[in-house]
């Protein structure tokens, strides 16, 4: 065996064992992968589903298709029937973001051709909430009058959908989620890997030892990888078999989480080369990770958030990552760029940072 | 940080660095090690000229650091392991199991090196050092935090490699371990060589050291007095009495006689060679009196 793959199988193995005896630490690696999938779940979930009173005073079949299509609208209400007085009341307690009143002559107006105040309660407290009432309801409305085919009806909407199938908020965002994921969980784990190396002075040996420290370098990091690989994978296994949210090419997903992964185990790598303290990993890594995570497209597609933050998001290997897994998970464009220059982008964000971290390490002064 | 150090090691011998805390001890091994570049000049180790690619010189030294540098979560074996895999040492589970016994530890091979004292770690150390049968050895400080039993141990590796005919560099903060063990020494002072020398010249170029008896109270004006003494090199204070160092001449001591005698009358007076402590302490201190 030659001496560079002498030093990185002894990395490697090395950073093996060091891991199987921390198995706690493998656990959490896993755990934390799934809770920030739980955490962005239970943000999709707390923003989409706005408890709404449905006070109804009129209960005809006229009544009855409007509720069912404030019902489909979407990303707005949890609908709770409800009457006035109770809905007045949890309004004012906080309970309910709003109440919508179907007046006991909605069915006569609307027969009769007249127009028809539909009274909305809103609690004002957050704008962003008070805005989905605003848009919901006119969408809810105009799809009414479309069903019934209501000549009378005033609002008509002609929508035509760009991509032929919906996706709710919830496996957007899930998807998007595994990217950081990836990033996150190679990240630390390599930085923390290579910053006990500087804490015990261990980083001697390798570069005391005849063979080369970047091989020795590459086997640790690779370890870590594959760990970080496999908890991001058992996330996506949540996402598919707990979400019910299936890849539409498979393949093309486990490329791109495994390029996400590359990239953070060498920005880890570099991390730790730098920084050669573990305490200081976490909330770095975190703070680092986070922002460009909320600038990559997680949210929505990232063009539709002004030039600035658009422009801004290119600098984050995220929005990439988040680009070719919106496109291979569920189908959806939502980076203007094509996919091949997704990909080059990803490809040249591992470069670099591979080349950074072995740089650092040739050039790092041991004292 | 080293200005214009120049030394040369012998082969076989065992060279020992001396030098009170930020002399360059450390940097200077580094140097040797070519863990730190030299910012000027040229070092030569095992006849081969230091470069950025020396893998084949790396492969021909034994370096035990400061820290132990070991991993505690694994057992010894596997520490051993990982070193013989990066030189390529031929034979490893033998040759593990030999410094193991030399060292001791074969019985705790299966233990967490976390659980070992510092001594057992240093010692596990220095057979990770041994395991490429080195030509040179280097060991920095390879006694320090370690107790009086482990200590003696780690000597009796040291005079062990001695007599098998390795070179060796160590750096040490106790003189007794330098007179013991070192065949040289350098002794270094802000980065500079102060001197290089066998322990025993160096006693011997110190002079003679006089103990005066001579009550406390009296002690300052005795000093004051010999403090002016052209043949007198430093005169320092100890419990009930003093010490004086001077040059190497009978005349010397007389003179140190006359001038006490002259200020408190007959007193005791002791003459003796100084030891390797009082030698560094006069070499690497301020100027004297």
């Amino acid at each position: 065996m030659n001496p560079w793959w002498r030093s990185t199988v002894a990395g490697a193995r090395l950073e093996a064992a060091l891991l199987l005896r921390a198995p706690l630490l493998l656990v959490f690696a896993v755990v934390q992968a799934v809770v920030f999938l739980v955490l962005v779940t239970l943000f999709g979930l707390t923003g989409s589903r706005a408890p709404t009173a449905l006070i109804q005073l009129d209960h005809s079949a006229y009544a009855d298709a409007f509720v069912h299509s404030l019902e489909r609208a979407h990303h707005s209400f949890d609908l709770r029937p409800m009457s006035a007085a109770e809905a007045q009341d949890r309004l004012r307690s906080g309970e309910l973001v709003a109440a919508i009143t179907i007046p006991a002559e909605f069915t006569s107006t609307i027969r009769s051709g007249g127009t028809l105040p539909i009274p909305v309660d809103v609690d004002n407290v957050d704008v962003d909430l008070t805005d989905d009432i605003q848009r919901a309801v006119p969408s809810a409305i105009a799809a009414f009058g479309r069903e019934l085919h209501l000549p009378q009806l005033r609002v008509t909407v002609h929508e035509t959908d760009v991509i032929d199938h919906d996706t709710g908020y919830v496996p957007y965002l899930t998807v998007s989620a595994l990217a950081l994921d990836a990033f996150v969980l190679a990240a630390l784990l390599a930085a923390s890997s290579i910053a006990r190396e500087w804490e015990t002075g261990t980083i001697k040996l390798w570069r005391l030892s005849p063979t080369p420290a970047s091989a020795w370098f590459v086997g640790k990091l690779a370890v870590v990888a594959a760990v970080a690989m496999v908890a991001t994978g058992l996330t996506g296994f949540v996402v598919v078999a707990g979400y019910g949210v299936r890849p539409r090419d498979p393949l093309a997903c486990v490329a791109t989480l495994a390029g996400c992964v590359a990239i953070g185990a060498s920005c880890g790598g570099w991390l730790g080369m730098v920084v050669r303290r573990t305490a200081v990993i976490l909330p770095l890594v975190f703070g680092l990770a986070l922002p460009l995570y909320l600038d990559s497209g997680t949210l929505e597609p990232e063009r539709f958030d002004g030039d600035v933050i658009w422009s801004i998001a290119h600098v984050s290997p995220v929005y990439y990552a988040v680009g070719l897994l919106e496109r291979a998970w569920h189908g959806l464009r939502v980076t203007p760029e094509p996919v091949w220059l997704n990909v080059v982008a990803l490809a040249g964000f591992a470069a670099v940072t591979a080349v950074a971290a072995l740089r650092s390490l040739r050039r790092a002064r041991l004292r | 940080m080293l200005r214009d150090v120049t030394l040369e090691v012998r082969r076989g011998e065992v060279f020992g660095v001396l030098g009170p805390n930020g002399a360059g001890k450390t940097t200077l091994l580094d140097v040797i090690c070519g863990l730190v570049p030299a910012s000027a000049g040229e070092v030569t180790v095992l006849g081969q000229v230091r470069g950025s690619r020396d893998a084949g010189l790396r492969a021909r030294l034994g370096v035990l650091s400061q820290e132990t540098a070991l991993y505690d979560e694994l057992d010894a074996m596997r520490n051993l392991r990982l070193h013989a895999s990066l030189f390529a040492v031929a034979d490893a589970p033998a040759r593990i199991e030999e410094l193991l016994r030399l060292v001791g530890l074969w019985d705790r091979r299966t233990d967490r090196v976390g659980t070992f004292s510092g001594g057992m770690k240093r010692r596990l150390a220095i057979a990770r050092a041994l395991l490429p049968d080195p030509e040179l050895l280097i060991f920095d400080e390879p006694t320090i935090g370690v107790d009086v039993e482990a200590r003696h141990a780690i000597w009796q590796y040291v005079r062990w490699l001695r007599a098998q005919g390795r070179t060796l560099v160590l750096t040490t903060n106790y003189l007794d371990e330098a007179e013991a063990l070192c065949d040289r020494v350098a002794i270094l002072k802000n980065g500079e060589v102060v001197t290089v020398d066998t322990p025993k010249h160096l006693i011997a170029r110190a002079g003679r050291c006089v103990d005066v008896d001579c009550p406390d109270a009296l002690a300052s004006a005795v000093r004051r007095r010999l403090s002016d003494a052209p043949e007198i090199v430093r005169v320092e204070s100890r419990p009930g009495g003093l010490t004086v160092f001077t040059g190497d001449h009978d005349s010397h001591v007389e003179r140190i006689r006359e001038l006490v005698a002259s200020e408190i009358g007959d007193v005791r007076v002791d003459v003796r060679a100084p030891a390797l402590a009082e030698v560094f302490e006069l070499l690497t201190s301020a100027p004297p009196r």
